[in-house]
Formats: C-alpha cells, structure tokens, sequence
C-alpha cells in the first residue's frame, strides 16, 4: 500500500504545481519507462482535478444560487422609500393624488410585473418635474436658514445612534442621495452626510454636519441587541412616513428575513412607504431591528434588518471613526406611552433630495 | 464601508473565475432579466428560465477557468447564446424529438457555442459519475473526501474531527479513499 499512497502525493504536487525540480525530473523520467505506472498516474491526477473542479464548480453554484436569490429579492419587494412628498400647492396635490392612486392600485393590486412598475414610478418623477417649479418657488418664500431649496425626493426615518450626531437608517432611503436632511420632532432642519453604508443589509449610517447637533438632553435612553431576538416576540416601532411620528406594533412572525435572509425578520407589523428605517424595539425598549421592506404577496408581512447587521458594519468602520454605542437602557421600566415619548426625542425623518 | 466600482468585462471575467461573489452577482444582476423573459417567451417557466441562466453562468465560469480563454463578443452576448442553446437542447430533450434552433441570426452557424455547451454538458455527466461514486464509497471515506475538497478542511482539521491521532495519519486515509474512489470511478467507466 505504500506505493498507492506515494503515486497520490506525488499527483497531488503535480496538480498543485508544488512539485520540485527533482522530483518532478524522476516522474517525467518513470512515466516514459513504466507504461503501468504512467496509466495510473494519469488517472489519479484526472480524479484529482476532477474533484477539485467539481469542488470549485459546487462551491460557484453556491454563489450563484445566492445573487439569484438577491436578485429576485430585489424584484419582489417594494422599498419603503417611494414615498412622495406632501406639497403646499393644491394643483399639484390634485397631480400628486392621481399618480398616487395610480402607483397604490398599482401595490394593491400586486403586479409581478416589475416593469410596469417602473414605469408608474416613473409617471410620478414626470409630473414631480412639472411641479417642481411651485415647489422651489414656496420653498424660496420659507428659505431661512437651513431650510433646504428643493423639493424632497424621498424619505424615509432615522434614528439616533448616540447623541453626537450620528444616526442609522436605511441604504436605500439616500442611496444616490445628492443631499440628505434630517428632520426632528420639532421639525427643524439639519444636513447630514453619509458616513458608512452596506448595499447589502440595506444599512447606512449618517453624521449631522452640525457639530453642536444634539437630538435631546442626555444620552440615547435605549441600547442595541447584539443576538438575535426569538420568534414571537412583541415589538413596536415609530416612524414617519408623513409629518406626523406614527406608531405601530406587531410580533416577529419568521426569525429569517425575506428569501431566509438571516439577517433579517419576518415580521407582522403594519408599515407604510416612509418608514424604511425605522427603530423596531423589543419590549423592554431595546433596539432590535430596523424596518427594510414590505413584501408585496404577503399582505402584511415587514422585513426588518436586525440590529446585529448593524453593530456589524460599526465595527468594520476604521478604527479612528469608531462610533460609541449607549450602554445603559434608560427605558426598560418605563410604560409603552413614556418609552415613546422618550423614543420620540430620538427618531427623526430623513429627507433626500435628487436633481 | 464599501464602493461599488464599475469594471471592465476583462476584469468581471477575471473575478468571476475566481468566484468572487460581488462580480458574480454584478454579472448575474445584468444580464438576468433579458435572458430570463427569453426563455419564458420560449416556452419555459420562471424555474426553467433561472435554472438555464445559472447554467449558462456556470459555462462562462468553466470557461473563465482556462487561463488562456479570451471571450470574443460580450459577456452579455455569450450568456444570451449560451442560454438559448441550453435551452432548445433541454427542450429537444423534453420532447424527445429534434427541434430546429431557429436561424434567424448568425450566432446559430457559430459552432463555438455549441461545442462550450456540448463540453459543458460532457463534463457534468463526468460530475455527476464522480459524485455517484463518492456515494458508493462509504464512511468515513465519503465524508473525509468531502471534508477536503468540498469544505476546504485542512488535515490538521480532518485529523480532529474524525479523530486521527495526527494529520499525517488523516493523510494516509485521505490516500486510501482516494485509491477506493479511483477503483469505484474507472471501474464504472469501464463498463
């Protein structure tokens, strides 16, 4: 058996292009003399590229199956972010109505077809153009300060990460942003920039520019979960998908997201357009996910990142960035009514504007 | 903090063959919907329509491998030739009867493509006898191989988790399998 071994390691240099100079002499060498062992040798190293090939190949189908997975994803749920922005102008508001209708029968009516979709979306972004102008106009009226000049694209809601300025919300509510705002409770205005995001968990982390920005006194009252909260549990969440802050509760229905992303709940919570982003909290007021997406087969199920996707991407920021988390939950023994009201302090509107 | 860049198909292809996920689902992202409403339009399901395109996906991956491969069109052109290929093949298959690969277009007469998908076809059933007589082999053998080719384990790994006292010992195993597989697979090639 000590030669069946010895031909194996020998193939298996030479597959791996390891093999030395003298050794590799010695088998040209046998291999032109001893037919027998030239045949077997053939066949060991076919078997082993063969395996190593399917390996590869398993190993690429594997990625494969995941980007198509992602893609479909993609295709299947509707980003909270088409929210469109309420406008002082009545004609406008009339427009806005239309196309708004147009786009919700459209959801309701659960089309696959993701290209009609696109192109509903569209007819919005036509009739927005022709609007703008009123906008810009009303907007130029109240331009004081750090009002901003256009009219929003999109929102979305935010929430603090500490009390420094920095702040969580979704990818997609600024990706191609050309500028973000944040709004607070008391409906000011602040700008914010993008600091880090992950396309991927749909996370991405924002900065007040302003330095002397605080979202209230004291520090964030809620902590993060670092595991993964069970099935069952009951949450709630606060969000803006228009002026007003709206809360709204349910229970995680599925401890995978959509596709089994597990990343991700499944949860039964009632969501509108506006509320990607929003702080999902556990009872005892610990933040354990943030709202992502809506399905549109599923009726009333909301995908939710959990908060492990972001405490991720914290930590993979540069060690000079690193942003310091709130240690202490200041909520856990207040009511439902005191938890959001102190939550209230903490969660904003995030505002995001396209030319 | 991550950047997405846009590369040149060179490049694409380059990561691709390396399996580099975010360049696989780049790739797989572009050209999925055309090439899957194809198929759909041909006669096949939405399963139909993915499994063809991952296929062809794998094709251009097996041939990414082979250093010397320099595509000749685009990776979009390929997919879509590739895919429409698999796909009537699947459907003679099916219907157990030769359908005509509609000539309406020069890529037809390109004999290039179906030669990549009768060696991609080849090389599955090659997959598929191995896979068979990785089966056949038994325990530990079959799961020691897997270990090592499927799960990358390295022998110090291989050693403690089937317990061998050293790795060198796995080693010795790991050849004995491999002599029993080589005995199994030649055996049923012989046939």
């Amino acid at each position: 058996m000590q030669d069946g071994n010895h031909i194996w390691a020998i193939a298996e240099e030479y597959v791996a292009g390891t093999i030395t100079e003298a050794a590799g002499a010695e088998l040209s060498n046998r291999l032109q003399t001893d037919v027998e062992f030239a045949a077997s040798f053939n066949e060991c190293v076919n078997l082993l590229r063969s395996m190593k090939g399917a390996a590869t190949q398993a190993h690429f189908r594997g990625t494969l199956k995941d980007a198509a997975q992602k893609h479909n994803a993609a295709r299947k749920t509707i980003p909270l972010r088409t929210h469109y922005w309420r406008t002082g102008a009545i004609a406008a508001g009339v427009a806005l109505l239309t196309s708004a209708c147009a786009f919700l029968s459209f959801s309701t009516h659960n089309k696959s077809n993701t290209n009609q979709y696109s192109v509903l979306r569209h007819e919005i972004e036509n009739i927005k153009r022709s609007q703008t102008q009123i906008i810009r106009n009303i907007n130029r009226q109240n331009a004081a300060g750090n009002t901003p000049t256009a009219a929003v694209k999109y929102s979305g809601t935010g929430f603090a990460l500490n009390n420094e300025g920095y702040l969580v919300t979704n990818y997609h509510v600024v990706d191609g942003a050309d500028s973000v705002y944040i709004q607070n409770q008391k409906g000011d205005y602040y700008k914010a920039i993008v600091k880090a995001f992950d396309p991927n968990t749909d996370i991405a982390v924002l900065k007040v520019e302003d330095e002397h920005f605080r979202f209230a006194k004291g520090d964030v009252p809620y902590t993060f979960t670092q595991g993964k909260t069970g099935l069952g549990a009951h949450i709630y969440t606060v969000g803006y998908p228009d002026d007003d802050m709206v809360y709204n509760e349910g229970y995680i229905s599925a401890n995978n997201g959509y596709q089994e992303d597990s990343m991700q709940y499944r949860m039964e919570l009632p969501a509108d357009p506006g509320q990607s982003g929003a702080p999902v909290l556990d009872a005892s007021g610990n933040v354990m996910a943030i709202v992502t997406a809506k399905g549109n087969q599923s009726g009333g199920s909301t995908y939710a990142v959990s908060s492990k996707a972001l405490l991720q991407l914290l930590h993979s920021m540069p060690a000079d960035e690193r942003i310091s988390l709130p240690h202490t939950n200041r909520m856990g023994r207040l009511d439902r009514e005191m938890q959001i009201q102190k939550l209230a302090q903490y969660t904003c509107s995030v505002k995001v504007y396209k030319k | 903090m991550s950047v997405i860049a846009l590369h040149s198909e060179e490049y694409m292809l380059a990561a691709l063959a390396k399996g580099e996920r975010v360049a696989t689902e780049e790739i797989y992202n572009r050209h999925a919907d055309t090439i899957c409403r194809w198929v759909k339009k041909n006669g096949g399901d939405s399963t139909d329509a993915d499994d063809i395109y991952q296929e062809a996906m794998v094709v251009l991956f097996e041939k990414a491998q082979n250093e010397d491969f320099r595509l000749t069109c685009k990776i979009g052109t390929y997919l879509f030739a590739v895919s429409k290929h698999l796909w009537y093949k699947k459907l003679q298959q099916r219907q157990n009867q030769p359908s005509e690969l509609s000539g309406d277009s020069d890529e037809w007469h390109d004999k290039g493509y179906e030669d990549d998908v009768n060696t991609h076809h080849e090389r599955e059933a090659h997959y598929e006898q191995m896979d068979a007589a990785l089966d056949q082999l038994g325990e530990p053998c079959s799961s020691l191989l897997k270990a090592f080719y499927h799960r990358d384990r390295s022998m110090t790994e291989i050693a403690a988790e089937f317990g061998y006292t050293n790795p060198e010992n796995a080693k010795t195993q790991k050849y004995k399998c491999l002599t029993r597989l080589r005995k199994i697979f030649y055996g049923v090639q012989a046939k």
